[in-house]
């Protein structure tokens, strides 16, 4: 019995006298949320380091006599001559379901009050984006339910597109937009029933903005019933240029996750811009070389490397990407925005002359692109919408000649008022996105003539006013179209048919 | 105050590297190249000499273990301690006592950069860490 004991004894003995080995350093600075340290001899590039009191840090400096961390928490608690650890571990964030409907901050914590979050799971933040082998082409549409958009720049799953313009002219708009249309969609698939149908769930990540701008967009979320399919990521401006730096690798990470397990997500990075700022200021303080516009010379890597996380990979899902960049004066040849331009596959470009005319969404339609959407793009959508660019290029062409005189022909008269009657038809208010069906009704009704004659301020009400009739009468057609994706003789008929029967009854 | 250069920090790596031998730093060396900084002294002398100390005794802390501890330690274990780092860094190590209520019990050892912990404080910090 003795011995056994002893035994026991012994072995417990084992385990408390193990040493546990740590790599230290001691902090020389602290600085604008920037640690110098000194020691840390075996640290690596990007591990997490622990600081006392719990903050954690991040090494982006490994110089030949110092180590320069960014800390990720308060920094008043520190002071010169603290120890600090290396930890082993990238810095990683809990990714899952469970995050759906939540607010985290950039280490993944729960800032909505709703309690911890339940998540098993945690990807690192910095990954290396999936190489060529387990990529696939962009094929698959992600609508936006904003009808400029989806008829003439089109997005597709996997792609990277981003949205450009100044302040206030309706960027954070459309991507909510977005938002709020995969929502819709995700509710109508799921109580479909269909076992081919794919959800897209969407991450949000709001970099430097100011926090009742991030409730503003939380609430227009609940209120359409789209939080409980979004994550959102939260480093306000309050916080420092770390966690905006960080932000959006987090949020890339969670969306990851859904990629990788077979499902489709959305990213919106709102903004890029201020990530930029955010990655300046750290760069400057960590005392890194300064290159254009006091920018680092990896700044350019920095949006690369996250946006080439957006990808759609081949017998999984994918991720899109939606980056959100604010000019100055309209200046799209600025650095950051050329950088981010030449990343992405295509823009949609915002103009305020645009949008102080009411035209809302202001999408500039001849300087916006999307370079791989339109083979994703589905074959009614470009049945019925294919020529509109076209036409609408001409008019903006047209109208700015017609500013000179009034004696036109009957031709260009023509076109000019087609082109005033889609600039109209494709006003459409915030938060209130289109179902593709609905998208091809309204688009449809203007191909055969039915808004001719209308009175062109008119013409949008009177689109609205078609599509409440499809929604209200004819839910059967719409199904239909949505499920066939291409209109046939028959299906031609059927839609004729019902614009006539809503013609008669608004005569 | 200027940033040091980086040849003023070369200066300094060689001035270290003269004074070792066989990897240890050599006293009779230390006081060679002193006595050839007195006769020759670079631009800023006070700068070049802060950081060769600085160097040096980051260069001695590799030779030179702290043992923490809380209760007595018996100079056997002392010994154990010094054959056991010396065998893992590669060098000759030698060890000295500092006594640390703080501990509760079990030792500290500091090495350079390297901390092994084996004490009741460090292991409750790790528990409340972890928690």
């Amino acid at each position: 019995m003795s011995t056994v004991l002893a035994q026991i004894e012994q072995q417990i003995a084992k385990l408390s006298s193990a040493a546990v080995r740590k790599n230290t350093g001691v902090i020389t600075t602290v600085a604008d949320g920037v640690a110098k340290v000194s020691g840390l001899s075996e640290v690596m590039y990007n591990e997490m380091v622990a600081f006392p009191g719990g903050v954690i840090g991040i090494a982006l400096n490994l110089a030949e006599d110092e180590v320069g961390c960014v800390v990720l928490g308060d920094v008043s608690q520190l002071k010169q001559g603290d120890e600090v650890q290396t930890t082993g571990k990238l810095l990683s964030v809990p990714v899952g379901k469970g995050l759906l409907g939540r607010a985290v901050d950039a280490l993944g914590n729960a800032i909505d009050g709703k309690g911890p979050i339940a998540s098993t799971e945690a990807y690192p933040v910095e990954k290396i984006a999936p190489g060529i082998m387990a990529r696939k082409s962009v094929s698959q549409p992600l609508f936006t339910g904003i009808q400029a958009i989806d008829s003439m720049i089109p997005i597709g799953r996997g792609q990277r597109e981003l949205i450009i313009g100044d302040r206030g002219t309706g960027k954070t708009t459309i991507a909510i937009d977005t938002i709020i249309n995969q929502a819709n969609i995700n509710r109508v698939g799921l109580a479909s029933g269909d076992p081919k149908f794919r959800p897209v769930y969407s991450i949000y990540v709001a970099i430097g903005q100011k926090n009742s701008n991030i409730v503003r967009t939380i609430a227009a979320l609940e209120a359409a019933g789209a939080l409980e399919f979004t994550v959102i990521v939260a480093a306000p401006a309050a916080d420092n240029a770390a966690n905006q730096y960080l932000a959006p690798f987090s949020g890339a990470a969670i969306g990851e996750w859904f990629m990788e397990n077979g499902m489709d997500a959305l990213i919106v990075y709102d903004d890029l811009s201020k990530h930029a700022v955010a990655y300046r200021q750290i760069s400057l303080i960590l005392k890194r070389p300064s290159g254009r516009e006091a920018y680092p010379g990896d700044v350019f890597y920095l949006h690369s490397r996250l946006l080439e996380r957006a990808a759609r990979l081949d017998g999984k899902g994918s991720l899109t990407a939606l980056p959100i960049i604010e000019t100055l004066a309209g200046d799209v040849s600025a650095y950051i925005p050329t950088n981010v331009i030449s990343i992405t596959d295509g823009q949609i470009f915002l103009e305020t002359d645009l949008f102080n005319q009411g035209i809302r969404p202001a999408v500039s339609v001849g300087l916006s692109v999307s370079r791989v959407g339109s083979a994703a793009q589905i074959k009614v959508t470009k049945q019925v919408g294919g020529k509109l660019k076209g036409e609408l290029a001409q008019f903006r062409e047209l109208a700015a000649f017609a500013q000179f005189g009034s004696d036109l022909d009957a031709k260009t008269k023509a076109q000019l008022d087609r082109g005033s009657r889609i600039v109209e038809l494709f006003k459409q208010p915030a938060f209130s996105p289109i179902s593709i069906e609905l998208q091809a009704v309204t688009i449809f009704a203007l191909q055969k003539g039915y808004y001719d004659g209308i009175d062109l301020k008119k013409v949008t009400a009177t689109a609205a006013s078609i599509r409440e009739f499809f929604k209200a009468r004819h839910d059967a057609l719409l199904t239909e179209i949505r499920t066939k994706a291409a209109l046939d003789k028959d299906l031609e008929a059927k839609i004729v048919a019902a614009l006539d029967a809503w013609k008669s009854t608004n005569a | 105050m200027a940033a040091f250069s980086a040849k003023s920090r070369a200066f300094v790596k060689q001035l270290v590297q003269l004074s070792l031998i066989d990897g240890r730093v050599s006293s009779e060396q230390v006081a060679g190249v002193l006595a050839y900084l007195e006769k020759n002294p670079p631009a800023r002398l006070q700068a070049v000499l802060l950081a060769y100390h600085k160097a040096i005794a980051a260069e001695l802390a590799k030779s030179e273990a702290r043992v923490e501890h809380a209760g007595p330690v018996a100079p056997e274990a002392l010994s154990a301690i010094a054959a056991a780092l010396g065998k893992r860094y590669g060098r000759a190590v030698t060890t000295t006592a500092k006594p640390n209520p703080a501990l509760l019990a079990g030792i500290r050892v500091r090495i350079a950069d390297d901390v092994y912990e084996s004490s009741v404080a460090g292991q409750l910090q790790a528990l409340a860490s972890a928690s």
